[in-house]
């Protein structure tokens, strides 16, 4: 067996008992890959040799320690590359899926650390100062609200404006901006803004001062 | 029967809970945290029935310290009834905690608090649909006036009930609580605070992750933004209903003068200039007075009664570090916390926050920094307390280094005494400036080595109101039994302690070991160590020993001008006193504490080495 279907197997098995929180059976892995099921339950035959899949009865099949280990390896490389195909290099995010599939079973251990590293940076650089969000931002939290919002935010915004909330960028701050009732679609109006960019913003009848770097985190459309 | 107030910040809550139990409150530290909790007894039908304000919160689900609290307290009920107070003019934002507070199901009633401003802006609120929608008994009250206020304890004892409200969630997230508890039977508050990452239970927090992260997926939103969301929705829909607006009547906006640069910021500059002003002539007042009598009557005459030395020494501690206790504690930090707590009542403070957040930012905190550091020019101890209101580890650390330099009233007694009195005003001033300028350097030096991750200021702005005497008085004084619980027995210790010390003579070999630096270094007299060393015990002692150990008290005439001014800026950046360390000890742990000492000691003697240097 090729060593790239088998890492393409072991993926499958591994993403799909974690989405499913069972393992799969012959019928429904072949599902997934778009593959007739006796191809499978050969190459399933030629895994269980190799040390890395076990069968329980009833055809269902489950990864050994090794098989596993593999498999998140895997996802983790598809994850890593994916992610900085599409947010980094700005492709779009299914031929990003498509060419990750193809790219981790080449790629070593070691780039895709370094790739993790560059990915984590460059999001920390899009936030400046919004150390804890970088941090917590592992490979495989990509996730697209917090850059796919073009929308103006709200430190772009005059005194006086009136807006409608559209999205908080940054889990840090979001919380209590939460709380305070800024949620997506809740109406806001600038009551004050200094020179500097700190904002007094009135949400829900009552007033909320916010340092300029809170403020940019707020995506806003402008309301009349 | 216990009874717990539950609110947002600045509904009131304090003032309701002043009047119902009078000044009769304990301070209770809850276990394993630094948030206080107030509790007060009142008896009501010849029952004791114990009263607990919770700290003023926003939600149930954060992380602060104040919100754990209140979520344990409410997890563990502890109380029998819960009184939750609304702020009737921002009704909508506050039933959002409401929702959460009945996912706890304990027995509730609602109190809509400040009516009378309600009124004022023309708000009217339904009674009968506002408590059907809660599905509890919904009572209107304004504590400022005391309106109704007496019929809290008979609604909250007779008809407290669990509230029949319950937030209609998304149908993924509904989906999601149904199917945790029926696999691992979580009930519906908790696996909410799972879905959102928080819990102990690592089971529950798992199942209900892998969930969330499918819904996040789905919704391309968070789970937190989603169940806010609905909570938002639910209050929305219940204060349209519930309240009408009527005729608003025009006021008078004063934030237009406050919140703009100008002319907000002359106005912040002069309301603080104003406040250390008044402390430092009303204290320095009270201050005489209190240590004459004290010297008069009980000094004096503990002398007169010539006991054997070892004993008359340590009385003689004791005497003293009370002396400092009160001579200090009362006149400067009272009347400090006076008008602390006055600029807190009239909700000028976050005002405050609001304007000096960008001068703040350069020194590597946000505009809520600037409450810790004005409180440090009372006195550093109640200052580090209330570090905790910031919210990152990395700023509280950066503003506890500041807030240790900056002169507190205790050190503004050595500049006078020893600079004003015998060199000159101009170079009294001339030590704040260089302290100043030290404490910029250090925040801008911090500022850039400290780790961890800067958070910007959230805060709301609270409601500019008239104070309340009683009210300001209450906090103030329970801020001072704060200060006397902590700081007294650490007096009392280390002044029995340094007392016998020098009676078997340890002082002595001190001053010989130290001499090198005291002498050749800072070009000191070589008793001078030991006053410095006082001054670890509390600031203005190394100004008094001084005039003892020089055997008189015209200090002028035994220590030359630049003596005098290397003395008194040694003693004012050098260490912090003991009750300081003690305190940055258990807020921030032994190596910020340790740190704060060795760097602060290091300052001292390094700029006073400079001085002397450029003198010669």
């Amino acid at each position: 067996m090729l060593p790239s279907l088998r890492e393409d197997y072991l993926e499958a098995i591994q993403q799909f008992s974690e989405k499913n929180a069972h393992p799969p059976r012959y019928e429904e892995l072949a599902a997934v890959l778009g593959k007739p099921e006796s191809g499978v339950r050969s190459d399933m035959e030629d895994l269980v040799s190799s040390g890395d899949v076990s069968m329980l009865p009833g055809g269902v099949i489950t990864l050994t320690g090794q098989g596993k280990q593999t498999g998140e390896s895997v996802i983790k490389k598809h994850e890593t590359l994916q992610c900085f195909l599409s947010e980094i290099l700005g492709m779009d995010s299914s031929s990003a899926s498509e060419e990750a599939c193809t790219l981790e079973h080449a790629v070593s251990d070691e780039t895709i650390d370094r790739l993790g590293q560059l990915i984590v940076k460059q999001d920390g650089l899009r936030h400046r100062g919004w150390g804890r969000h970088g941090r917590q931002m592992s490979t495989t939290q990509c996730t697209e609200e917090d850059f796919d919002c073009q929308c103006p935010s709200i430190s772009d915004c005059a005194e006086g404006e009136n807006v409608i909330i559209h999205c908080i960028h940054g889990r840090a701050c979001a919380k209590r901006l939460l709380d305070l009732g800024m949620v997506p679609g809740e109406r806001a109006s600038i009551k004050r803004k200094l020179p500097n960019g700190a904002l007094v913003v009135q949400v829900k009848g009552c007033d909320v001062a916010l340092s300029p770097e809170i403020a940019s985190a707020i995506g806003v459309e402008r309301s009349s | 029967m216990k009874i717990a107030l539950l609110g947002n910040p600045g509904v009131g809550k304090s003032l309701i809970f002043n009047q119902l139990t009078g000044l009769g409150i304990e301070v209770n530290r809850y276990p394993g945290s630094s948030v206080c909790l107030e509790c007060g007894n009142v008896c009501y039908k010849k029952e004791k029935i114990e009263i607990v304000d919770l700290p003023g919160i926003y939600s149930l689900d954060g992380s602060s310290e104040e919100e754990i609290l209140v979520r344990k307290f409410l997890e563990q009920g502890g109380a029998d009834v819960i009184v939750a107070v609304l702020d009737a003019t921002k009704l909508e934002r506050n039933l959002y905690l409401f929702t959460q507070v009945t996912e706890f199901s304990p027995k509730i009633i609602a109190v809509v608090n400040m009516i009378d401003e309600a009124e004022h802006q023309g708000l009217i609120i339904d009674v009968d649909k506002l408590s059907s929608y809660l599905g509890v008994t919904v009572l209107l009250t304004a504590a400022s006036e005391g309106r109704d206020i007496d019929r809290i304890l008979p609604l909250a004892l007779g008809s407290a009930r669990i509230a029949t409200l319950q937030v209609p969630y998304d149908h993924h997230i509904e989906a999601a609580l149904k199917s945790l508890e029926k696999t691992l039977g979580a009930p519906r508050c908790k696996s909410l605070l799972a879905l959102q990452g928080t819990g102990e239970d690592r089971m529950l927090l798992d199942a209900a992750g892998a969930v969330a992260h499918e819904i996040e997926v789905r919704h391309r939103m968070s789970v937190r933004q989603i169940i806010a969301t609905n909570r938002h929705n639910l209050s929305r829909k219940i204060a349209a209903s519930a309240v009408r607006q009527g005729d608003r009547k025009k006021t008078y906006d004063l934030d237009s003068l406050l919140t703009r640069v100008f002319p907000g910021v002359p106005i912040l500059i002069a309301i603080l200039f104003f406040l250390l002003l008044s402390v430092f002539v009303i204290g320095s007042w009270m201050q005489e007075l209190i240590v004459q009598t004290f010297t008069t009557y009980i000094i004096l005459p503990f002398t007169a009664l010539d006991l054997p030395p070892l004993l008359e020494r340590i009385g003689f501690s004791v005497l003293i570090a009370l002396e400092a206790g009160l001579g200090i504690a009362f006149p400067f930090i009272f009347t400090f916390y006076l008008g602390l707590s006055l600029l807190e009542d009239t909700g000028y403070m976050t005002r405050a926050a609001f304007l000096a957040d960008r001068a703040m930012h350069r020194l590597g905190l946000h505009g809520e920094a600037i409450i810790p550091m004005v409180i440090g020019f009372g006195c550093t101890v109640p200052a580090v307390m209330s570090l905790r209101i910031l919210k990152t580890r990395r700023e509280q650390t950066i503003a506890a280094f500041l807030i240790s330099m900056i002169p507190c009233s205790a050190r503004m007694v050595v500049i006078a005494g020893v600079v004003a009195a015998f060199v000159g005003i101009l170079w009294a001033f001339s030590i704040y400036f260089i302290v100043f300028i030290l404490i910029i350097l250090t925040a801008v030096v911090l500022s850039r080595i400290t780790p961890g991750e800067q958070f910007g200021m959230i805060v709301e702005m609270s409601a500019l109101r008239r104070p309340q005497a009683r009210l300001v008085l209450a906090k103030s004084w329970l801020r001072i039994k704060e200060f006397l619980f902590i700081a007294m027995p650490i007096l009392i210790i280390t002044s029995i302690g340094l007392g016998l010390f020098q009676y078997f003579g340890v002082t002595d070999a001190f001053q010989q070991l130290v001499a090198p630096i005291t002498v050749t270094l800072l070009g000191l007299p070589e008793y001078a160590s030991t006053a410095l060393l006082f001054g670890i015990f509390r600031k203005e002692l190394a100004f008094e020993t001084l005039a003892v150990l020089s055997g008189t008290a015209d200090l002028g005439s035994v220590m030359t001008s630049a003596q005098l001014y290397i003395f008194a800026i040694v003693s004012v950046l050098f260490i912090p006193c003991i009750s300081t360390i003690a305190v940055l000890y258990r807020q921030l742990g032994a190596r910020i504490a340790i740190l704060i000492s060795v760097y602060t000691v290091f300052l001292g003697i390094t700029v006073g080495a400079i001085i002397n240097m450029l003198i010669k």
